[in-house]
């Protein structure tokens, strides 16, 4: 992660560049179907909701924690609101109620991870299930007709410079959150504890209230998924699980682009929409349905290995640099500056 | 002692005329300066040799040359067991029967003896099927050969640590292909042993003795590096004693008095020169001043009713070793190891226990001894490590002031001397330990705390970074900061500090003012030494442990 100032970029935008060139190649490709502006707008309104959920799954993740409930949160958060609003219930009522109950899931899963002291791998996957039960018993497992009210339809499919709202709804929750990651004190706090958990009680971070914080935000944005999804596709029995898997993959691979190294909003943002670019330019030019699941699995693979990859690098180049600095003072007790840290890291780093 | 009855060596060893290892004019140099100095070492088979040597001093060079690890100058000659070693080469050290035992005894804690004596040399296995009989014996009968009476199937968690490092020392002994007789490692010449006794409690020290002697007893040559200078007289026949890559003394260790070995190490500067007394000062001037500190018999899983105070502009040391409750003392009364009585007051206010944050907001400072765990976030930058700890005085709503973080953390950087200057946006990883540390320091000292509680202050630091931390801690105490500092090096404590408590079995065993402050009372203190030689692993001590 040093050094990387030094190589054009290459490394921190290559999902720019990538982005960049799946475009150039299906507009080639098919160039009377990909590169209009009906394909950018479905493209966009499409992966909206999925980026959301992403951004869910990011918070806990910088701070250590997997919330794997997500996608069933948002599933939960979906059908309540709909079936809120099929029995007569406001718009304004159904859609808080429907982020509460995310939030309050959230708050559940906080409370098993800091308090009950469960891996927040097992106590998520564990809530995920219980949650998949749950909607089985306020549906009847039967899928609850979608709302016939124009009004809730506008709520997410209103044009704004030719793009569906739910599109500026995502980038306006992004803006919030990269605020809130990387120019608070909160935001530092969760990276620090996702760096160190010790390291960070020990400099008076109140490291279970940021965790359970943490998990809250993540239920919170799941209600919020789970509302634009209603509202946008209508209710489904099983999307949100199916956007999981997804979900990780963006933050993973996000965390390989612009502050590599870290989990971020803008990488994850990117990430949700490159891989859709290629979904979508395959699309158009196969009719298979695996493509999605294919890409986003291998794209998860893919994206954790080379950013373990790239810490394994680190940690040689560490190890090596390490082993160097004690010979250095193993050779002259008198503190001569060792030599500049970042070179032999970086050089590692970047090849 | 001990050594009478090893007065014999090589008698059982494969060939009496070899040495165990021979080098002569070991010389390595490394960019820029030399590690070593045409050091010449000769150790006999069934020896016991004592390598001692401050920080610094080549000896973990030296390890790392015979281990294959580095390549030494041309014209160094190295044999172990008489055959000359392929430099370089770790597979060549190994082959000629070289062993080593790190600090780092690398064993798996949850699994069984025998199957931790097995993960090297492999399964002894039957069409793919693991032969757990075999295996068993084969265990058995190594540790049988380390005269350790252990039921093969226990876990590793489950035993001593004298008993773990004895099992190490078993597992490097094993023989690469184990013929069924059991027999282990005819072939091995050297082991080396790298401060096997640094984390071990006193009690446990007599035991991994009597598994070293065992392992001299069968003809092999024990190279034994320690920080602990009695354990040089008690088990070792010769010592030698490295000195900024030089080996200033190779002698048998009946001729050698404790002072003429402590001379040997520190050498001739021996003290670097002691502060201005600033807590004469300022108690003689405001009278009786109130305490910054104050512990009431504070009582923990390893304390026991442990009472001192520390007052403003005064710096105080703990000293005691391993396992004495030393090292979880400052932790204890921060909050970040648990307390089970006692009560903790900053000035007069309480410090409740476990909780970090709000000693913090009494502006009390603490850095821990493990610094890459719980001191510093290594994958975050210099700069937001360095703010971490008072981020409320950055934020300018809505956001972080960027611009005043990097100010200060340039201020720090400044006035601490880290290197590399500019690299102030870099993750810590990337800096050497010694800046690693004085970016932790850093942290603190722009809170300007009242009362510094610092463990092992300076571990890995080089000797200039060192005094440039110490001059800062002095620039905080002489703006009446409390400094409580506990550390390993003895020599620190002494050069630092206007009063040590010295900790034994989780009490505190003596306090020691002025003139008594010094490496030679410290050491006996901390050793509880009244006059004669005492065995570490006296009853008190083991009454403690059990």
């Amino acid at each position: 992660m040093i050094g990387i100032n030094r190589n054009l970029g290459f490394d921190r935008y290559s999902g720019l560049y990538l982005w960049a060139s799946l475009i150039i190649v299906f507009s080639i490709w098919q160039p009377r179907l990909f590169p209009t502006s009906a394909t950018v707008h479905s493209v966009a309104a499409n992966r909206a909701v999925a980026a959301v959920l992403a951004l869910g799954v990011m918070i806990p993740l910088i701070g250590g924690v997997f919330d794997l409930a997500i996608g069933a949160t948002a599933n939960l958060a979906t059908l309540s609101a709909v079936l809120l609003i099929t029995n007569g219930h406001s718009i304004a009522v159904a859609v808080i109620v429907a982020i509460l109950i995310g939030a309050l899931i959230g708050a559940i899963n906080g409370f098993i991870v800091v308090r009950l002291r469960v891996g927040s791998f097992i106590a998520t996957l564990g809530m995920a299930s219980v949650l998949a039960a749950v909607q089985i018993i306020v549906t009847g497992n039967s899928q609850p007709r979608s709302p016939s009210n124009s009004t809730w339809t506008a709520l997410t499919q209103t044009k704004v410079l030719g793009f569906q709202i739910v599109v500026l709804y995502m980038l306006i929750i992004a803006a919030v959150l990269w605020w809130g990651l990387r120019h608070t004190p909160a935001g530092r706090y969760l990276y620090a504890i996702g760096s160190s958990p010790e390291a960070a009680r020990l400099s008076g971070v109140r490291v279970d209230f940021y965790t359970w914080m943490s998990l809250i935000a993540s239920g919170t944005l799941a209600g919020i998924a789970g509302v634009l999804y209603a509202s946008l596709s209508g209710p489904s029995l099983s999307y949100g699980p199916a956007l999981l898997l997804p979900a990780f993959a963006a933050v993973f691979l996000g965390s390989t682009q612009f502050s590599p190294g870290r989990y971020n909003v803008w990488g994850s943002i990117l990430a949700i929409y490159v891989l859709a670019t290629g979904v979508k330019g395959l699309q158009l030019v196969t009719d298979v349905v695996w493509l999605d699941l294919m890409f986003s699995g291998g794209a998860l693979i893919a994206a954790v290995a080379v950013a373990g990859g790239r810490q394994r690098a680190g940690a040689e180049a560490k190890r090596r640099e390490l082993v160097r600095q004690e010979d250095h003072h193993d050779r002259s007790s008198m503190g001569e500056p060792s030599a500049p840290a970042g070179e032999d890291g970086s050089a590692a780093l970047s090849t | 002692m001990q050594a009478a009855d090893m007065s014999t060596p090589g008698a059982l060893g494969p060939s009496v005329s070899t040495s165990a290892l021979r080098i002569e004019s070991l010389t390595k140099t490394f960019v820029g300066g030399r590690a070593l100095d045409g050091v010449d070492l000769n150790i006999a088979p069934g020896e016991i040799h004592a390598l001692l040597g401050e920080n610094g001093s080549g000896k973990s060079t030296l390890i790392k040359v015979l281990a294959g690890y580095h390549r030494p100058d041309p014209g160094s000659l190295l044999q172990i067991g008489g055959l000359d070693l392929e430099v370089g080469s770790a597979h060549s050290s190994h082959a000629l029967g070289a062993r080593f035992v790190h600090q780092d005894l690398g064993l798996v804690e949850s699994a069984s003896i025998s199957d931790n004596l097995a993960f090297g040399p492999g399964f002894p296995t039957k069409w793919g099927t693991i032969r757990s009989r075999r295996t068993r014996l084969r265990a058995t009968a190594a540790l049988e050969q380390m005269e350790l009476d252990l039921d093969p199937g226990a876990l590793i968690e489950s035993l001593s640590p004298a008993q773990k490092t004895g099992v190490a020392v078993a597992r490097a002994l094993m023989a690469d292909s184990v013929p069924d007789s059991g027999q282990p490692a005819g072939d091995v010449q050297l082991l080396v042993l790298d401060e096997p006794t640094a984390r071990l409690p006193d009690s446990e020290v007599e035991h991994l003795l009597e598994i070293v002697r065992t392992v001299a007893d069968r003809g092999i040559g024990v190279l034994y590096v320690t920080h602990r200078l009695d354990e040089v007289f008690q088990i070792a026949e010769r010592a030698s004693v490295l000195r900024d890559g030089v080996k200033v003394a190779s002698e048998p260790v009946a001729g050698l008095t404790r002072d003429a070995l402590l001379h040997h190490l520190l050498g001739a500067a021996l003290e670097q020169p002691h502060r201005l007394n600033i807590a004469d000062e300022s108690s003689s001037a405001a009278g009786q001043p109130k305490a910054t500190l104050s512990v009431d018999r504070l009582t923990s899983d390893v304390l026991t009713d442990v009472s001192f105070e520390v007052f403003p502009g005064e710096v105080v040391g703990v000293a005691g070793i391993t396992g004495s409750g030393r090292d979880a003392l400052c932790a204890t009364i921060f909050g970040a190891r648990a307390r089970d009585e006692g009560t903790v007051h900053i000035r007069s206010e309480i410090l409740p226990a476990r909780r970090p944050d709000l000693a913090m907001s009494r502006d009390v400072a603490y850095v821990p001894a493990e610094r890459k765990l719980q001191g510093c976030f290594l994958d975050l930058s210099a700069r937001e490590n360095i703010s971490i700890a008072n981020l409320r005085d950055f934020w300018r709503v809505p956001l972080l002031s960027r611009t005043k973080e990097t100010a200060i953390t340039k201020r720090w950087f400044e006035r601490l001397g880290v290197r590399p200057r500019e690299a102030i946006g870099q993750p810590l990883s990337s800096f050497s330990g010694g800046n690693q540390q004085k970016v932790v320091f850093g942290k603190w000292f722009q809170r300007v705390p009242v009362m510094f509680l610092l463990d092992e202050p300076t571990q890995g630091v080089d000797v200039g970074a060192k005094a440039e931390l110490h001059s800062a801690l002095f620039d905080a105490a002489q703006e009446g900061a409390a400094i409580l500092m506990s550390s390993s090096d003895v020599d620190e404590l002494v050069t630092v500090c206007d009063r040590v408590i010295v900790m034994r079995s989780g009490r505190i065993a003596d306090t020691l003012h002025g003139d008594q402050i010094n490496v030679h009372s410290i050491t006996r203190s901390a050793l509880g030494m009244a006059g004669d030689v005492v065995e570490p692993g006296s009853e008190s001590a083991n009454a403690v442990a059990s």
